[in-house]
């Protein structure tokens, strides 16, 4: 059975009949023709006869890799952030922002590369920018570039208050788990006033396996 | 019928007016416009140029109506049980509207109706549909068999009535929804119950001032998801709801 969730920017494809690990593949790069059993992700619903919602496939993920009763878990992807918290068992709280969380992930890819930054070497600042949304927060960075401060200063404290952004709509929990993109950068880890655990970018594959 | 027609004259209504005003408009001389809800397809842009963007639906939904409908008068509740935007909306349909004659109401009314349908077995749609129709209804309610209910939606009528598609029919009630259907849309004792022990969304439109006590709600409530929508609910509000009534075992 063909697994998948159709993200933005990459698309996370497993064959539950294999052993091999999940496929991660640019978006553009899929063929349109692809039909898959499972889908989940914004562009899901094209590919596949079954769709679970993104938030539905997230906390049955995070119920299948995390041992805990009560937990955060907070999705931060190119376009959007979400979460879902359980308490003892249950399911207590969600959200999905779509709209003001809009291109997080995207813009400090884009930053990255842009800039020629390397977030694996970075220094984590002490303070961050005020940055509610991706795109909005683009000019605090021009500003402080302007002003004298490093390229890599400014967009370690762009990525600081993104990072912050996103505990704050996850309700600022005590720990966070982590899932999505960002995942593996460290200096949007680094960055959260809480500690972070993170459980990769295939956690909501975990949920439609969940899901079978 | 013909003359009937020609003689009715245009009332819209805004929130819930007293009931002594819906026992008068309830004459065959009146054709009741609730302008809460859209009168058709009536692009809500047109309320732009009076009302910031920024503002709640539903009032610019009041605007873009007035515009559309052209009423003869309009009964604009602005008291406790409706809220401050409708207060400052009145002014701006004064202005709006030179030759419509707009009355601001004061809904205090305490008598009981009861709320039959809030606790009713049907789709939460129509349910919904029945309660802000029976605000034009000044007559006592035909009894219905409450049902045991599963889940339960806490709020004001949403702009966008699709989100209501997304539960069960077991749904129950709460919120100035349920005031409204009680004909007092200002008695804060009814309007804060809720039902702890089912799954529980706590809605208001986005940019009213019910954000807040739905959100506070929501915190309290052990089992509560609090959402806000603005125009129409899109895909992650409705994927909120599809969620957290899916891993609440419903």
């Amino acid at each position: 059975m063909l697994l998948a969730d159709f993200g933005t920017s990459y698309c996370k494809l497993l064959e539950t009949c294999s052993t091999a690990p999940p496929r991660l593949i640019p978006t553009r790069s899929i063929d349109k023709s692809l039909r898959v059993d499972i889908a989940t992700g914004h562009n899901g619903k094209r590919y596949a006869t079954r769709y679970v919602n993104e938030l539905t496939a997230l906390a049955r993920g995070g119920l299948r890799l995390i041992d805990d009763e009560s937990f955060t878990l907070l999705d931060c992807g190119s376009r959007d952030i979400k979460y879902v918290s359980y308490s003892n068992g249950k399911i207590k709280d969600m959200g999905w922002n779509a709209e003001c969380g809009a291109s997080m992930g995207f813009t400090i890819e884009l930053l990255e590369r842009y800039y020629s930054l390397d977030f694996t070497t970075m220094t984590i600042p002490k303070n961050s920018f005020s940055v509610t949304c991706g795109v909005l927060g683009m000019s605090h960075i021009f500003d402080a570039v302007v002003t004298g401060e490093s390229e890599e200063t400014a967009v370690a404290k762009f990525v600081k208050g993104i990072a912050v952004n996103a505990y704050n709509f996850a309700k600022r929990p005590e720990k966070i788990y982590l899932s999505g993109g960002l995942c593996d950068n460290p200096l949007f880890i680094g960055s959260f006033p809480c500690p972070v655990h993170s459980l990769g970018r295939f956690v909501l594959l975990e949920g439609l396996q969940a899901s079978l | 019928m013909a003359f009937s027609q020609i003689t009715q004259q245009r009332a819209g209504i805004v929130g819930v007016p007293p009931l002594a005003v819906m026992e008068m408009l309830a004459g065959p001389e009146f054709e009741i416009f609730d302008l809460d809800e859209p009168q058709g397809k009536i692009d809500i842009e047109t309320a732009s140029p009076f009302l910031p963007q920024v503002y709640c639906g539903i009032l610019r939904t009041v605007i873009s109506n007035c515009l559309a409908v052209k009423p003869d008068s309009i009964y604009i509740d602005t008291g406790a049980g409706k809220c401050d935007c409708a207060v400052h909306t009145a002014t701006v349909l004064e202005d709006l509207l030179p030759n419509c004659e707009i009355i601001r109401t004061r809904n205090n009314d305490s008598r009981n109706f009861g709320t039959p349908l809030c606790k009713a077995e049907m789709p939460l749609l129509q349910k919904m549909a029945a309660i802000t129709a029976s605000v034009q209804q000044p007559v006592a309610y035909n009894p219905l068999a409450p049902c045991t209910a599963t889940a339960g939606f806490w709020g004001v009528p949403p702009r966008d009535f699709s989100l209501l598609d997304l539960f069960p029919d077991t749904t129950h009630v709460y919120g100035w929804a349920r005031c409204m259907e009680n004909k007092t849309p200002d008695n804060m004792e009814l309007e804060l119950h809720y039902n702890p022990d089912i799954p529980t969304v706590f809605f208001a439109q986005s940019f009213c001032a019910k954000t807040a006590l739905a959100r506070h709600l929501a915190g309290k409530h052990p089992h509560g998801l609090y959402l806000d929508c603005d125009v129409t609910a899109g895909n992650s509000a409705k994927a909120k709801i599809q969620a957290f009534l899916e891993l609440s075992g419903i």
